[in-house]
């Protein structure tokens, strides 16, 4: 990691659809180029953030696949820990329907949030301060 | 994501090309399954693919079962180091036909 960037903080919005999470991959590699994280590091947390904008899509807006609803992602570094935040105005998100698949149970669908978990220390779920609904906050010491 | 097939005898092989995600998926589907479903033994060939996500990986599970269920099978070929490493996360490794 560079040390001269030990810290930093960028956010950006993006429109809530499946079109957008090459967006969203772009964003996270460019502000983790510019902490020139190691490559393997680098494309598990593109992964981890990727699959929870991926959720948002899916979940949160499940029942609005046309909105003009924008979610932004937040990704600061301080103390050599890594918080991505995920911000939406989508369905609040009941925790307890929050649980990834039994892995050993062969089925298409349900690994998003599994891969979520592998990657990350920390997976938290707050409400969102207005005009929020959703905060989601993913740690991970670097 | 962009794709060429190719065929040789019973065996069809899908060059995919890109990044495989949600916005995708299903575009990956109507290629592959429909070659399943001729009861092609299908190859799907990853050495191009950058990204794979769940999604991703959700259709080689179909593929997979769709094509066991046919009799049939799903063979991925030169998969590229970050869709193997996905795979191992999702604990696929000896699940998935690897070549």
């Amino acid at each position: 990691m560079n040390s001269s960037l030990a810290q930093i903080s960028e956010k950006k919005d993006f429109q809530v659809n499946s079109a957008s999470l090459k967006d969203v991959r772009s964003f996270s590699r460019d502000v983790f180029d510019k902490l020139q994280l190691d490559q393997d590091l680098k494309d598990e947390l593109v992964l981890a953030i990727a699959e929870a904008a991926q959720n948002i899509v899916k979940h949160a807006y499940k029942d609005d696949k046309d909105t003009s609803d924008k979610m932004e992602i937040k990704i600061s570094l301080k103390d050599n820990e890594l918080e991505i935040g995920f911000f939406d105005k989508g369905r609040a998100v009941d925790q307890n329907n929050v649980r990834h698949r039994k892995i050993d149970d062969i089925k298409p669908g349900g690994l998003g949030t599994f891969f979520i978990q592998q990657i990350m220390d920390a997976v938290v779920f707050k409400e969102g301060e207005k005009p929020w609904i959703n905060h989601l906050v993913l740690t991970k010491k670097i | 994501m962009s794709y060429k097939v190719t065929e040789e005898g019973n065996i069809s092989t899908v060059h995919l090309d890109g990044e495989i995600d949600m916005d995708v998926t299903e575009n990956a589907k109507e290629v592959i399954m429909p070659l399943i479903e001729a009861k092609k033994e299908v190859h799907l060939n990853l050495k191009e693919v950058q990204y794979m996500d769940s999604s991703g990986i959700s259709v080689l599970i179909e593929s997979h079962q769709k094509a066991t269920e046919l009799g049939t099978k799903v063979i991925l070929k030169e998969i590229s180091k970050s869709v193997l490493k996905v795979i191992m996360m999702a604990k696929l490794e000896q699940i998935l036909n690897l070549d």
